[in-house]
């Protein structure tokens, strides 16, 4: 729990650190940092593009109601691109490979074999944004479950390049396990150069807060 | 509930001087200018002849679109670039008497993400 903490408060530190961006596959050899807070869960994923087709990086996340947290490998593959004169879409694959630690049905300090495998698409304008994104994770006695998560936004105004850009949006989460539930969050999406941030509150009164920098 | 209406009141100020900030860029684009000041210009004075102007697709997004620029600046023959997501172009400064040549140049425009739908090189897009 305080090494989740304390990963955690570094990454928000490097929110602030000069340089750092928000697809899963970058450029080749780019950086990126994300780190996404919501009611669920905690979360940090520093990748590197040794391509422009995948990513590979560690990721951590920290599920706060639970307890438990999973460190592993990520690795992020472009699957399809489709460039469009006003618009864009992509379709990528994601899994990731590691250990989970808790305390629920396991032995306190027991490190667990644990996995996810996720689908992700989505499509935008430069005043229209659409993403959906779901999730299996399997961390053996310590969690087994479904999360998938839609996205919808507008963009008040359109920016020029290197203006600070502006989306309203709303996310709908939906969880499968013990707290299956499906809760709306309303927020609203900043970014400027290679920085981004999203803040916003659910229906169920959970904070969201995410930053991605890329580098 | 308290820091709700904080959260929503700050938004909301955002948006109102984001909205006034902006309204001056929106008229340029219908004129089809560009404003110098709204695009990254990271070119200095560069002669027309040293520069390639490049139509792309799915040139959308500002935070995306950063990859052209850590792409093309990587490259010791790159003077600088200019981002128009306007125009779904960019333009490449060259430093004087290089070239990148078309096969290149689509590759580089592959690795930031977007597809290359028209390369005009030197005056000829003015």
């Amino acid at each position: 729990m305080k090494l989740t903490v304390f990963t955690l408060c570094c990454v928000i530190l490097m929110g602030y650190a000069p340089q750092s961006l928000s697809r899963p596959v970058s450029y080749p050899g780019g950086w990126t940092v994300m780190q996404k807070n919501d009611k669920n869960a905690h979360s940090l994923h520093v990748h590197y593009s040794p391509t422009a087709k995948y990513s590979i990086g560690y990721r951590t996340e920290y599920w706060r109601e639970e307890d438990w947290q999973f460190h592993g490998v990520q690795i992020n593959y472009l699957v399809k691109r489709l460039n469009a004169p006003a618009s864009q879409a992509n379709f990528y694959l994601k899994g990731g490979l590691g250990t989970a630690y808790g305390d629920l049905g396991v032995p306190d300090g027991e490190l667990q074999p644990a996995a996810f495998a996720d689908i992700a698409l989505d499509w935008e304008t430069r005043r229209y944004f659409t993403s959906y994104e779901n999730r299996v994770y399997y961390a053996e006695d310590i969690a087994k479950f479904f999360r998938q998560k839609a996205r919808v936004g507008i963009a008040p105004y359109i920016g020029d390049y290197g203006d600070i850009h502006t989306w309203l949006m709303l996310q709908v989460d939906h969880i499968t396990g013990e707290r299956d539930n499906i809760s709306f969050t309303p927020f609203v999406r900043f970014f400027k150069n290679e920085y981004l941030a999203e803040v916003g509150i659910s229906d169920k009164g959970g904070i969201l807060f995410n930053l991605i920098i890329r580098f | 509930m308290k820091i709700s209406i904080r959260v929503i009141f700050f938004m909301t100020l955002f948006f109102a001087f984001q909205s006034l900030a902006h309204g001056e860029h929106e008229h340029n684009h219908e004129g089809q200018v560009v404003e110098p000041s709204a695009v990254s210009n990271n070119m200095g004075n560069v002669a027309c002849e040293d520069t390639i102007n490049i139509k792309v697709t799915g040139l959308v997004c500002d935070f995306c679109a950063r990859s052209l620029e850590k792409v093309f600046l990587k490259r010791g023959d790159v003077g600088g670039v200019k981002v128009d997501l306007g125009k779904g172009s960019i333009v490449v400064a060259m430093k004087p008497g290089l070239t990148i040549d078309d096969a290149t140049l689509t590759k580089l425009i592959a690795d930031s993400g977007y597809n290359v739908s028209a390369i005009r090189r030197g005056c000829e897009h003015g």
